[in-house]
């Protein structure tokens, strides 16, 4: 514990273990904080591990999840409670107690190897809530396959044992001896400096929403259907329908499922900002799930795929996949009787009549499956929480936060993310998280450092000179491998191989006392090489490698051979040959171990500093987040003085002024002690991450050279200066920023104004530019409503395809509405006609609702112009980071790394990333800080180990390594004339390394010999 | 560089498949830059003849080398040693490298494993595209720095001819009509002037029409 009593904590604690938890908890303990991270359930994960794919790349939501949960779970400085809830807080910001209640789990976590067999034996099923019930478990379980902990436990109030006093089943089975029922509820009182809540959501209860739901089968939730499209889920990823397991030929998505609903019981008025996006997912997955074509068809009112990328998405969906997009109010959905399917009744926007019937304005369709895409809501335990922790909501029920301190709740030192602070989707959950874990750093920086646990390692022996000696350690995984595989005969087997000095078997090899065990064996055996014939290496490398180390041997001279996934679990029913292909991947593991090298990793001292490009709102956050942790940062601004495009706004759409909060944000960039070049550009930059050396062209042809650790883009973006409805012909004609302007200084001009029509959209979702520009829809709803309180008189019009008024946004267009504005939708393909006259301007439409063409004069229109990339080129040349076809940076990964770069040490924030509101940026930026400072308290950094090597004399200098490399590391050297590539900037994919036609690159610790060698030892089995 | 591409495999299978020893030797040169020659394509091709004579119960012993060029005799050299072990060698470099290779090596049959094509450039990774022909009289300064000997289909002096269509020549859709190329590179140079004068005939003794080409450096000679 921390000895100044009047400093903060060094700790904190995060509530909620979902992703946007599990990323705060990764940033603060990667950062030196020691993290307690509670959460109610007995796994982490959250709903993202329920996912089956995720947009807008398709990724496997539990492939790029699963690493997170294992690193997590790995972690030093991570105290895991699960079971676990918060009952009270006491103390203030930097020094809080939080009682937490940990329920009895009934099964020891030090014991428990998850072997399964306490469940096999589990005389009681009950439902299976990770399958949202569509399948059963038992009352001792795991949450999901690849659960962390990986460690079941027993649902006490399905346990038959606790409720009646009789079973016990799974304590006499537990080869571990790990049930333990006497297993009592405890409490925990925790110190803490801060906490952050990151506790979720859960879907809108469907039953009281839909009147089919739970009647027919065939009426499904989404994330219903997300367990049916998974490969762990009821179906084995199996796309039937629940009522006859037939394939659908026909599936409905029936959006706003208790979204952007003032009636309905158990429906809210926002928008849940998600299942547009989920639905479109669903409907493209499900297609290739089908063996026959499948028709999809999504009812919606307003399409709402407003992030980066989203409308390529939803168009790939509509004309290359074909999916259906009805624009419509679903008003019944009934079953047809004498058949499993669905007969859905809807309102086109037209109201037209169905063809043939004059009498009948609906329409109708039978579908075989119903997807609901129901929205999301705060759990009542959350607000419960919520009151416990005296943190204020919304009327929604989500955290109370301001629009320029996006994640901190009411409550100082208690920080908000996800779901909980307001709809959204992962990567802003994530966002907010790390943004969340900058707030709580920022709190926390004097203690930095202070709570954190280190492992010391003895020196590394010298090996190279000594002969192989491999110890094989073979795993019974309890009766996992054990029941299929001869593991004695194994042993035997590996106890043959050349150079094997050892071999053993255990029970459960990654158990500590084994691990201990195995220790000493290679000390006594004098073993410089281990191979352990078990699981993954994906869970479980890094442990033995923890011994390795422990023994003083390098990390690369351990192999695996995964005799259980690839081997007993899927070779169950044979039990002969599944030991034969044991022996076979031990022999393998063998062959390889024998060829393998240390690999050594060199120190490198990282830079402190931060360079920020860009000081607008988002690089102003981004120099506040470092600086306030003791980090120093620059900002290079190409413009005369801080503040970017917030500049040019006057206000949020919350009504909030932003020209004061710009002000404070410049005095506060000043108090700080961050240095501030103005009227300058980056000209030049070399290094790599952890040592960068930038040329700051500071106007007047001056030079300045700034040596950093990281780099923060935030560049920002710009507005479009549109081509069409006469821009630039006449000064009635203005943009959002026009208007803005005009309102600022001359409100008399505009207050005179009759009637005003803004047009969205232009020169977005075209063909030129594809993307939705995000913030135009809000612009135009801000400043209609500004225009209403001006003079209430005034006729607002708002010609628009969408209206993007995603989360909580919406009740400002529901706002708008109620105040008389008028939305009026308009068609792609027939563009809303301007013609400016002598007199004022006229503008033609054709209303969608009307049917007709409607002709009208107005006082002024006002464009919602597109939101575009400034000019990066020159910027992502130097800084070798990747941009889109519309020129906004790429981050490193859509979902899950949202504001990093491939290339560590650079980061993302801000409009350069993607069009977005004030308040969205301001977290991005925050998050960004987070993630720069978590690179940048490492004080130093390990380079080389698995990363490619060239042979200069076997160098064609071709290029082809330059031309691959997707992190645009290997550059030709211009003096020796061969390819050059930096160890501490490699990522070890070993593209350039397959791709080499003259074979001068090798990848340590995949070399070409010790990948074939593993090849030929597999078919010596054949021969 | 000039730029080969693999033969198809039944070709070279068909002229080692009498030979119990095969040496496969690729060029560091050009060839590897092409992804043609390489020591990596001599381990694809070394592996896909032993899995075909392996599939044919055919014992087939073939073993890899790569030479910093094969047109150069002290680089040749390097495997003195090794080729009386062969009964014969499959070069992957371009037709010169296979030849000086037979030429240095003439008591064994040398086998060609590429098809060289042409002098060209690298557009794009994996895609090259010819810009010499070698010709021996370099008329690239009339012509805009585009030259209708490599670029026309027709190496016409003066074109386009009638077969020019929407800047693409008869001879293909895909192919760019060089003297369309030609005419706007000058039209951007503001050097359409140079229309008005025809080439004259070219002296094309310097190219294949006089015979076999060599070239004498005297300075350099030994």
């Amino acid at each position: 514990m921390d000895t100044k009593k009047d400093g903060p904590l060094g700790s904190v604690m995060v509530v909620g273990g979902g992703i946007a938890g599990i990323q705060a908890a990764l940033d603060l303990a990667n950062t030196g904080y020691y993290v307690y991270m509670v959460e109610k359930s007995p796994a982490i994960g959250g709903v993202m591990s329920q996912l089956d794919k995720t947009f807008p790349t398709n990724d496997c939501a539990m492939c790029i999840i699963s690493p997170k949960l294992v690193e997590l779970g790995r972690h030093l400085n991570v105290k895991l409670l699960t079971v676990s809830e918060v009952e009270g807080i006491e103390g203030q910001a930097g020094r809080f107690t939080v009682t937490v209640k940990q329920r009895a789990r009934y099964v020891d976590m030090e014991k428990c190897i998850a072997c399964g067999l306490c469940a096999e034996k589990c005389p009681k099923k009950v439902d299976n809530e990770y399958n949202q019930g569509m399948s059963q478990r038992k009352a001792i379980y795991v949450k999901y396959p690849q659960a962390v902990p990986l460690k079941y436990s027993i649902d006490e109030a399905n346990c038959i044992y606790l409720e009646k006093g009789k079973c016990r089943a799974c304590e006499k089975l537990c080869p571990a001896g790990a049930v333990d029922f006497s297993q009592k509820d405890r409490t925990h009182n925790i110190e803490v400096g801060a906490v952050i809540l990151s506790p979720g959501f859960q879907t809108c209860d469907a039953k009281s929403l839909v009147e089919l739901y739970g009647h027919n089968p065939n009426v499904v939730t989404s994330l219903e259907f997300e367990r049916l499209l998974s490969a762990t889920g009821p179906t084995q990823g199996h796309l039937v329908r629940p009522s006859d397991h037939k394939e659908p030929k026909k599936i409905a998505w029936l959006q706003c499922v208790g979204s952007r609903d003032q009636h309905r019981k158990g429906a809210h008025s926002y928008c849940s900002g998600v299942c547009c996006m989920y639905a479109i997912k669903e409907a493209m997955v499900a297609k290739e799930h089908c063996q026959d074509p499948l028709d999809t068809a999504v009812f919606y009112m307003d399409m709402r795929t407003y992030g980066k990328d989203f409308e390529k998405y939803y168009n790939r969906a509509r004309d290359e996949q074909g999916v259906r997009f009805i624009r419509s109010r679903v008003y019944n959905v009934e079953a047809v009787s004498g058949s499993d399917d669905l007969l859905i009744q809807y309102a086109s926007e037209a109201g037209e009549q169905a063809e043939n019937h004059p009498e009948i304005i609906v329409h109708q369709e039978q579908f075989d499956m119903v997807v609901l895409s129901v929205g999301v809501e705060t759990q009542p335990e959350t607000v419960e929480l919520a009151k416990k922790l005296g943190v204020k909501l919304t009327e929604h029920n989500f955290a109370e936060t301001g629009p320029f301190t996006p994640v901190s709740t009411s409550r100082p030192g208690i920080y908000v993310c996800g779901l909980f602070q307001g709809p959204k989707d992962i990567p802003f959950s994530v966002m907010e998280a790390s943004a969340a874990a900058c707030a709580a750093e920022i709190d926390l920086a004097p203690a930095r450092g202070t709570q954190v646990k280190t492992r010391s390692v003895p020196p590394e022996q010298e090996i190279s000179d000594q002969e192989p000696r491999i110890g094989v350690f073979v795993c019974n995984c309890g009766i996992n491998i054990a029941s299929v595989v001869d593991v004695k005969a194994v042993m035997a087997y590996a106890a043959t191989l050349p150079n094997v000095v050892y071999s053993q078997e255990y029970l459960f090899t990654c158990s500590q006392d084994t691990q201990e065990k195995v220790k000493q064996t290679i000390l006594e055996h004098k073993l410089n090489r281990v191979v352990v014939a078990a699981c993954s290496p994906r869970t479980h490398e890094p442990l033995f490698q923890e011994t390795m180390k422990d023994c003083g041997l390098n990390k690369y001279l351990f192999e695996m051979a995964n005799i259980r996934d690839q081997d007993s679990w899927v070779h169950q029913k044979e039990p002969g040959p599944a030991t034969d292909k044991a022996k076979d991947l031990v022999r393998m593991a063998v062959a390889r171990a024998g060829l393998l090298k240390p690999l050594t990793e060199k120190p490198l001292v990282i830079n402190q500093r931060a360079l920020v490009v860009g000081g607008g709102v988002a690089g102003m956050n981004a120099a506040l987040g470092l600086a306030r942790q003791g980090f120093e940062a620059v900002i290079v601004e190409r413009e005369p003085r801080l503040g970017g495009m917030s500049r040019h706004v006057s206000q949020t759409l919350e009504g909030l002024d932003v020209q004061e909060y710009v002000d404070k944000l410049t005095q506060e960039v000043k108090d700080a002690g961050i240095e501030v070049l103005v009227g300058s550009r980056l000209a030049g930059l070399s290094g790599y991450k952890g040592n960068f050396l930038s040329t700051v062209d500071t106007g007047n042809g001056t030079h300045k050279e700034i040596t950093h650790g990281a780099v923060v883009v935030a560049t920002g973006a710009r507005e479009y200066k549109p081509r069409e409805f006469g821009y630039g012909e006449s000064d009635r004609v203005l943009t959002q920023l026009d208007l803005d302007r005009l309102i600022m200084e001359h409100p008399e001009r505009v207050s005179k104004w009759q009637r005003v029509i803004m047009i969205q959209c232009v020169g977005s979702r075209n063909k030129d530019n594809p993307n939705c520009s995000k913030i135009c829809c809000q612009g135009a709803v801000k400043h209609a409503l500004r225009l209403k309180k001006m003079n209430p008189e005034i006729d607002v019009i708002v010609l628009f395809r969408d209206m993007r008024m995603y989360g909580v946004l919406e009740d400002h267009y529901t706002l708008a509405r109620k105040e008389g504005v008028l939305f009026v939708r308009y068609d792609e393909k027939d563009q809303p006609e301007v013609t400016l006259g002598g007199s004022g301007i006229e503008i033609a439409f054709n209303d969608l609702v009307l049917g007709r063409r409607v002709s009208l004069g107005a006082d002024a229109i006002v464009l919602g112009a597109a939101t575009l990339a400034e000019d990066n080129e020159q910027l992502a040349t130097m800084l070798k980071v990747p941009r889109n076809a519309e020129g906004f940076f790429i981050e490193a990964h859509a979902k899950l790394r949202p504001v990093d770069f491939a290339s560590e040490g650079i980061y993302l924030c801000g409009t350069a990333h993607g069009p977005k509101p004030i308040s969205e940026s301001v977290a991005q930026a925050m998050a960004a800080a987070a993630r720069a400072a978590a690179f940048l308290s490492n004080k130093e950094m390990t380079v080389g180990g698995v990363v490619a090597q060239v042979e200069p004399s076997l160098c064609a200098a071709c290029l082809v390594c330059v031309r691959n490399c997707p992190y645009g590391v290997p550059r030709i050297d211009p003096e020796k004339g061969v390819s050059e590539i930096n160890e501490a900037l490699c990522q070890g994919c070993g593209t350039c390394v397959s791709e080499c036609p003259a074979k001068a690159i090798r990848l340590g610790h995949y070399q070409d010999d010790q990948i074939m060698i593993k090849v030929d030892a597999l078919l010596e089995g054949v021969v | 560089m000039i730029m080969a591409k693999p033969k198809p495999i039944q070709e070279i299978i068909n002229v080692i498949k009498g030979f119990d020893k095969v040496l496969l030797a690729g060029c560091n040169g050009c060839v590897a830059v092409c992804e043609a020659g390489g020591l990596k394509e001599v381990e694809i091709l070394a592996s896909a003849l032993r899995m075909y004579f392996a599939n044919q119960n055919q014992t087939i012993q073939i073993d890899e080398v790569s030479l910093t060029r094969q047109c150069d005799k002290e680089y040749l050299a390097e495997i003195k040693e090794m080729v009386p072990n062969y009964g014969a060698i499959l070069s992957i470099a371009c037709g010169a490298g296979v030849q000086f290779m037979a030429e240095m090596y003439s008591e064994k049959p040398v086998f060609p494993g590429v098809n060289t094509n042409f002098i060209g450039v690298t557009l794009e990774k994996g895609v090259w595209s010819e810009r010499c022909a070698a010709c021996g009289e370099c008329i690239l300064a009339s012509t805009g720095g585009i030259c209708p000997v490599a670029r026309c289909s027709k190496r016409m002096l003066n074109g386009p001819c009638g077969g020019s269509s929407n800047g693409k020549c008869e001879v293909s859709k895909e192919t760019d009509c060089g003297w369309h190329l030609i005419y706007e590179r000058l039209k951007t140079l503001g050097q359409l002037q140079r229309f008005s004068v025809p080439n004259d005939p070219k002296d094309w003794t310097t190219s294949r029409d006089g015979g076999p080409r060599k070239i004498i450096k005297e300075v350099s000679q030994a």
